[in-house]
């Protein structure tokens, strides 16, 4: 262990032993115990320490107040967002309740306008009409009653 | 919950870390606190640039403050802010009843040779020693590697151990 090792180890881990690397604490220890530099190193950062703790940063009286009501300007809110927040105000959803249930009823509306205007394949045959007319009236015709099972 | 009960919640958990730091790097109270509100106004515009993943808010927030001490120091000149150092210790010194006990001497030789720093090393040892940062996380905030933080460290606690050595010869 030299005195420069030992420097870097006290700016790196501080002065609490148990802070420094277990590798090296017995080679720390009798460092210090065997040197008068290190030791006076060690009362100097330890001094440090101290006093760096007595150094008070001052409350700021009414800052939490000045920068929660600080003037905030209006955020760009992305499309999706300020449908959500449409959709589902921050305030008053009891009163807006009708938005989402209105959004939900989107797909239903949109369902039978599409459907009312395109078929999609699904064609009635000119003749089905007829085609049950003639089913009814054959089975008015039928009598089932002399069917012997 | 909404923008601006969100936006309260993060101020008020928030605030007296973001306020400490800048005031340990700029060292007067009417600044910090300019600066402290600039940081609020920024996490508000810019909320949607904070990505989770790749670092924790308060990490975000301590670096813009960063940046915005940076800037603030490298604007003005940095006499000035040694002057206000002083002008404030000497208000509270005259207000408090402890200056006679030679505390606030101790302080204010703590205060001045902090401030003597280079704004890298005061920076990487308030983020390392007064705001609990690890080593990573600080180098992330002054975006700089780990070796140059550990560095600026060693350095920092160098320079006060001689500045304070210095000033109990005399």
């Amino acid at each position: 262990m030299t005195l420069e090792k030992f420097t870097r180890i006290i700016d790196l881990y501080g002065c609490k032993s148990a802070r420094w690397p277990q590798s090296l604490l017995a080679e720390c220890e009798s460092f210090v115990t065997n040197n008068i530099e290190a030791r006076t190193l060690l009362n100097q950062q330890y001094q440090v320490d101290e006093s760096m703790a007595k150094l008070e940063v001052p409350d700021f009286p009414g800052l939490e107040t000045r920068v929660l009501n600080q003037s905030l300007p209006e955020r760009n809110r992305g499309f999706f967002e300020e449908v959500i927040s449409w959709l589902i105000p921050d305030e008053y959803f009891g009163k807006q309740v009708w938005r989402p249930a209105i959004a939900a009823c989107i797909p239903l509306v949109f369902g039978i306008v599409l459907g009312n205007y395109f078929s999609f394949g699904i064609g009635i045959e000119e003749d089905g009409f007829q085609y049950w007319d003639d089913e009814l009236a054959m089975l008015s015709l039928t009598d089932y009653t002399e069917t012997n099972f | 919950m909404g923008d601006r009960p969100a936006y309260q919640r993060l101020v008020k958990r928030h605030l007296k870390s973001i306020s400490h730091y800048v005031y340990r790097l700029l060292g007067n109270p009417k600044d910090t606190q300019d600066i402290t509100q600039e940081v609020f106004l920024r996490l508000w515009i810019n909320a949607q640039k904070w990505n989770s993943e790749k670092s924790k808010l308060t990490t975000w927030l301590h670096r813009i403050a960063h940046n915005l001490c940076i800037d603030y120091l490298r604007k003005h000149a940095r006499m000035q802010t040694q002057d206000s150092f002083e002008d404030e210790v000497i208000d509270s010194s005259s207000n408090n009843e402890e200056s006679t006990d030679g505390k606030n001497d101790e302080t204010v030789r703590v205060r001045t040779a902090l401030n003597a720093l280079p704004e890298n090393q005061r920076s990487a040892l308030s983020l390392c020693h007064y705001q609990g940062f690890s080593n990573k996380e600080a180098a992330a905030i002054m975006n700089i590697s780990v070796k140059a933080l550990e560095s600026a460290i060693a350095r920092a606690k160098r320079n006060l151990r001689k500045t304070l050595a210095e000033t109990h010869k005399d």
